[in-house]
């Protein structure tokens, strides 16, 4: 693996450079405090050192919106809605964002394959950056550091000056091509610190969730919920869809699209004739814990969740998803010493 | 991050896509249900298993989950019976034979109809129940002599909304069709049974060990049902039950149709009982 450094004052030159290579997509500020995955058109825009993007690079493979096929009313015909691979750089994405990502390849690869989401796959490069955890971050407890480089091509270590860039790949060294940049000879800065942790080994949770079906926190979850899925729409792992028909104006075209759909809706679970079947809210806040730390894991072995955080920031009730997994934790080791004694 | 080292590239088939099939004819079933004759683009078979379900859809309307009717032994077209209860129902319901509709799958797993083989199959289908169910009893028809004992127990609110009436008068007739039908509420025509489908079980005539059960109806007959086949000691591995969830994709990539951990979709809609009896959002 090579090192190199990239000195702070010469971030916009590095991005001006990768951006005569390929479209980029960054990090660009958007209000006091947010900020929000773009198409970098001035490289000057672009901000490395931010705490989270609202909205993860989940966006661009599944769009909140798209088409699935268009038909025309008049001959009843249809055809595919046209997807095309992404060949662009993805600068400055956190560990976790990334590893998201990898959370949805798996979903729509496995079984039978989605061509929409995997053909807009293709050819994604990525330029990971590390970041300082905030009191939201709990990327640590899910076993994602901050400094982890797993599928990066090129991966940024932020240190007092500047950052440590680490050539991963192929791909990432030929993106560096005509580029120079001094070697690192040092190593890189110690381990960063969580504020927020998950007390169990993240090996123990699937135990753990399995115990708590029953649990009180999700009646007392639902008393401050209301039931917005905010928290649905801002993670970066969540996948779920619903499919509505779109007529034009003339009503002889439309498309068949879908959107991106929470299970905290009530209407989620609706079938025909009304019934729903998580019809309250601590059953549909045990229904998303779940998928995160119990459902999904247990078929694929990994958290569904990456601790990125996002539920409990944008969370307009306060709900903390962390707090909801340790007192899961915390009931279950109590009724495990209890059996015990 | 390269995805071909997650998965081999699998073949890029599109998901969403249907096949335009047309309507070879409708035959009105209540004042609410229709059955649909449908045929794919060439004759070609639909190669379900009974209890499997297509997505039919109508442009600019909408698409949603239904079960195939007809069963799998009765080749070149397929049935769909349908109830009016939304928009997409209540636009089908004015469609003509000729007349070409979107349909994606089968999907789901359906019944193992291999496991079934040799014993007596007992069906026990409430209302709209019997829509699914009626695949399983014309296979097993069609199929005689692969099966035990065929008994039907179906129950329907009330004696004008029965459905399949012609069949039914069949299934009455045939010796080795042992057929129960009971209503909530007769009109003063009716001469069968009165009462919920579970006064059919007490009285019926089990080889216990060589019984297996299907069930499908509305979501509250479940647990009622379940009582009332234990009580009679029909042991849990014999009972299979067909559920329903709102399906979107599928293909098990939307997510609607999950019980916990599982998707109807992809794991049923018909499931093993001893299988779904710890989910508890299952009923």
């Amino acid at each position: 693996m090579v090192q190199f450094f990239l000195e702070s004052d010469r971030v916009a030159e590095f991005v001006t450079h990768l951006m005569k290579r390929k479209p980029v997509y960054a990090p660009h500020r958007k209000g006091r405090k947010s900020y929000s995955f773009e198409r970098t058109r001035d490289a000057a825009g672009v901000v490395l050192d931010y705490p989270r993007v609202m909205q993860s690079v989940k966006k661009f493979f599944l769009p909140p919106r798209e088409q699935l096929l268009s038909f025309d009313l008049g001959d009843n015909t249809c055809r595919a809605g046209e997807v095309e691979p992404l060949d662009a750089i993805f600068l400055g994405v956190h560990s976790y964002d990334l590893a998201a990502v990898g959370r949805l390849d798996h979903n729509f690869s496995e079984g039978r394959a989605e061509r929409n989401y995997l053909t807009r796959r293709q050819g994604a490069l990525w330029v990971g950056v590390s970041y300082e955890p905030d009191e939201y971050h709990f990327a640590g407890s899910v076993g994602i550091d901050p400094y982890d480089t797993e599928g990066f091509d090129i991966f940024l270590t932020r240190l007092l000056d500047g950052y440590v860039l680490e050539v991963l790949t192929p791909a990432g060294e030929s993106l560096l091509e005509g580029f120079d940049l001094p070697a690192h000879e040092a190593g890189k800065p110690a381990k960063k610190h969580f504020q927020q942790h998950i007390y169990v080994p993240q090996d123990r949770l699937n135990e753990v969730m399995s115990a708590s079906y029953n649990n009180p926190v999700w009646e007392e979850t639902a008393l401050g919920c209301v039931g917005c899925g905010t928290c649905n729409l801002v993670c970066p792992t969540c996948y779920c869809f619903n499919v509505e028909e779109n007529v034009d104006i003339t009503v002889t075209k439309g498309s068949r699209d879908r959107h991106w759909d929470g299970c905290m809706l009530r209407e989620f679970s609706e079938v025909a004739g009304g019934e729903v079947f998580r019809e309250t809210l601590a059953a549909r806040q045990r229904h998303r814990v779940m998928r995160k730390f119990k459902y999904i894991s247990e078929k694929t072995g990994q958290p569904w969740c990456v601790g990125c955080g996002r539920c409990t920031a944008y969370c307009t009730a306060g709900i903390s998803i962390v707090n909801i997994v340790n007192r899961c934790i915390s009931d279950y080791e109590k009724s495990t010493v209890s059996a015990i004694r | 991050m390269n995805l071909n080292q997650l998965s081999p590239r699998a073949e890029m088939e599109d998901l969403y896509l249907p096949v335009m099939a047309e309507i070879k004819e409708t035959r009105r079933l209540t004042d609410l249900e229709t059955l649909y004759t449908v045929e794919l683009p060439d004759g070609r078979d639909l190669g379900h298993r009974p209890g499997q379900f297509v997505e039919v859809s109508m442009f600019g309307i909408g698409e949603a989950p239904f079960s195939i009717s007809s069963s799998p032994t009765r080749k070149g077209v397929f049935e769909l019976g349908i109830r009016k209860v939304g928009l997409l129902t209540e636009k089908l319901a004015e469609l003509e034979a000729g007349t070409k509709i979107g349909i994606r799958g089968p999907f789901g797993n359906g019944i193992d109809v291999e496991k079934f083989q040799g014993k007596d199959v007992l069906i026990v289908a409430g209302g709209i129940g019997l829509v699914p169910m009626r695949s399983m009893i014309n296979h097993v028809r069609d199929r005689r002599d692969d099966f035990g004992r065929l008994i039907i127990c179906y129950g329907s609110r009330s004696d004008r909304e029965l459905l399949f009436t012609e069949e039914l008068e069949e299934w009455e007739r045939e010796k080795r069709t042992e057929y129960h039908v009971t209503v909530d509420q007769g009109s003063p025509a009716w001469k069968g049974n009165t009462g919920v489908i579970t006064t059919l079980i007490p009285g019926l005539d089990l080889d216990l060990p060589n019984t297996v059960c299907c069930i499908c109806g509305p979501p509250v007959m479940y647990r009622f049902v379940l009582l009332a086949l234990k009580s009679r000691g029909l042991a849990d591995r014999n009972i299979y039950m067909s559920l329903e969830r709102r399906m979107k994709c599928g293909v098990g990539k939307c997510g609607h149709c999950q019980i916990n951990g599982s998707y109807v979709c992809q794991d049923g809609p018909v499931y093993h009982y001893p299988d779904i009896k710890t989910l508890q959002e299952a009923l």
